[in-house]
């Protein structure tokens, strides 16, 4: 509680905007399927990091961001982010001394925790998708973790 | 938010699991809510207008390069535009004098027959916004919310057709699902013969498929198809796709037909937002039924539902019941 009293929010805050824009911004359709889902790394990221500069609440008001701009049924993305966020945040001091390869392998199994949440609030509202693109996403946001660290840890230290 | 300073000596907040079901209690409240009740619309409308910035900054530099790409034209293509344009707009006009005749013939036998297939009365253009929905589903968010009339259901076209409906409304933009969203289905029919069927879309964008079509219907490749106006959401005898390929398998009940798209499903910029009369109970040149039942509804969301109910025009009309058509004048 004595180091550090006062914890920054600037930071979470304009990555977690820059990675909405990212999460909007049209992409041609061949690499459309291969975005990385930016808000919710970086939700992990903060999660992991600094779980009091963002915490649940970030997780939850970024879920619901997606929610509203992806037009799906409000607080599926929520739901599964507060879950996952949570989840990060227990994990959080084991996953800091990970390796690079341990790390990603652990946001792998969130963000599938993610889609999984997503997928049955789907199919449980009665508008599933159908194809197998949304498995692909786990995938990538793994393959993309450790460029997400670089950028956002000198963001942090900074 | 006080919760969050509570942390133990290691810095571990405390009370996570506590905090963790709490936000999820409140995220599935919300979905049921969203879900079963659709209490949620006033504030999904002020969070869309929240996003709206964002949506816009992202969109900005496209337009800004549209704008750019537009004002740098030289001279010798305006020239050529204008020309071209001209031309295009003379054929219209020819055409436009045919259609004339030609639509007032048809209301005539809608009239003729009591048909409440609806007729196309008013159309607002929307720009499609270069922003990304949901990556799995097809939708676009465009311009145009419930500030300019827009309701969900609303029949959206482009040049080529038909192009989808609205599926939600925001204040300042609407979401439009796609023809081709495997959610969606369209009443259509054959424009040949008449065949009605539905044609439901199957995720990609120049494909949709017509399932329920048995094997002996007479439909071949290259059958324009078009919508027929049942159920009330789309006006009638609008192009929405051409058949490209019929298979036939002796063993099977249903055909396998697919169609392609009438509309640019995925060059579109420019969107028509469509408003439909029910039916044209002026047209009708028939003073032996009074009643003409229900086409009130001055509401711009009430049209396509209540054109979704055919009714059949009670040919016994002349000794109308005294209670409904009073009902209907009291409000």
């Amino acid at each position: 509680m004595m180091r550090d009293t006062r914890i920054r929010r600037l930071p979470v805050m304009l990555s977690a905007l820059v990675a909405l824009a990212l999460a909007i911004l049209p992409l041609p359709g061949a690499v459309d399927a291969f975005r990385p889902d930016f808000l919710v790394l970086v939700v992990f990221y903060w999660s992991i990091e600094s779980p009091r500069a963002g915490g649940l609440a970030l997780a939850f008001i970024a879920g619901l961001a997606l929610d509203v701009i992806q037009g799906v049924v409000l607080g599926q993305h929520a739901l599964a982010l507060t879950l996952m966020a949570a989840w990060a945040t227990h994990l959080r001091l084991r996953v800091r001394v990970f390796s690079v390869l341990s790390q990603s392998l652990t946001i792998f199994a969130l963000l599938t925790g993610y889609q999984f949440i997503l997928f049955w609030v789907d199919g449980a509202t009665g508008n599933p998708v159908t194809n197998f693109s949304r498995w692909l996403a786990p995938l990538i946001g793994a393959l993309v973790w450790p460029l997400m660290v670089g950028t956002l840890s000198r963001l942090h230290d900074r | 938010m006080v919760a969050f300073r509570n942390t133990d000596a290691s810095g571990r907040p405390t009370g996570l699991l506590l905090r963790c079901v709490l936000y999820a209690l409140v995220a599935l409240g919300l979905i049921i809510v969203d879900k079963r009740y659709d209490q949620l619309g006033q504030i999904r409308r002020f969070l869309s207008i929240v996003a709206y910035p964002v949506q816009v900054a992202v969109a900005s530099p496209f337009e800004g390069w549209d704008w750019f790409r537009n004002s740098v034209t030289t001279r010798d293509v305006l020239r050529a535009d204008n020309a071209r344009l001209e031309a295009e707009l003379r054929v219209a006009q020819f055409r436009l004098q045919r259609y004339e005749a030609l639509e007032t013939e048809t209301q005539r036998l809608r009239g003729l027959r009591s048909s409440t297939e609806g007729v196309a009365s008013r159309f607002i253009i929307g720009d499609i916004m270069d922003v990304q929905l949901d990556a799995y589903r097809e939708r676009v968010l465009v311009d145009k919310g419930a500030r300019d009339g827009v309701f969900v259901g609303q029949a959206v076209l482009d040049a080529g057709g038909v192009f989808g409906q609205v599926a939600r409304v925001g204040q300042l933009t609407s979401e439009v699902i796609l023809l081709s969203d495997a959610a969606h289905a369209i009443p259509v029919q054959v424009n040949r013969n008449g065949l009605r069927t539905i044609a439901v879309g199957t995720g990609d964008t120049s494909r949709l498929k017509l399932p329920y079509l048995s094997t002996s219907a007479d439909v071949v490749a290259g059958d324009l198809l078009v919508t027929s106006g049942l159920g009330g959401g789309f006006p009638a005898g609008y192009p929405v796709a051409t058949v490209i390929d019929v298979k036939r398998d002796p063993a099977a009940s249903l055909a396998d037909v697919d169609a392609r798209p009438a509309a640019a499903l995925d060059r579109s910029r420019e969107l028509l937002f469509v408003w439909s009369k029910p039916a044209p109970p002026a047209a009708a040149p028939t003073p032996t039924t009074p009643t003409t039942p229900a086409t009130s509804a001055p509401t711009p969301a009430a049209p396509a539902t209540a054109a979704a109910q055919p009714k059949p025009m009670p040919k016994p009309a002349p000794k109308p019941a005294p209670e409904q058509p009073s009902g209907a004048n009291d409000e």
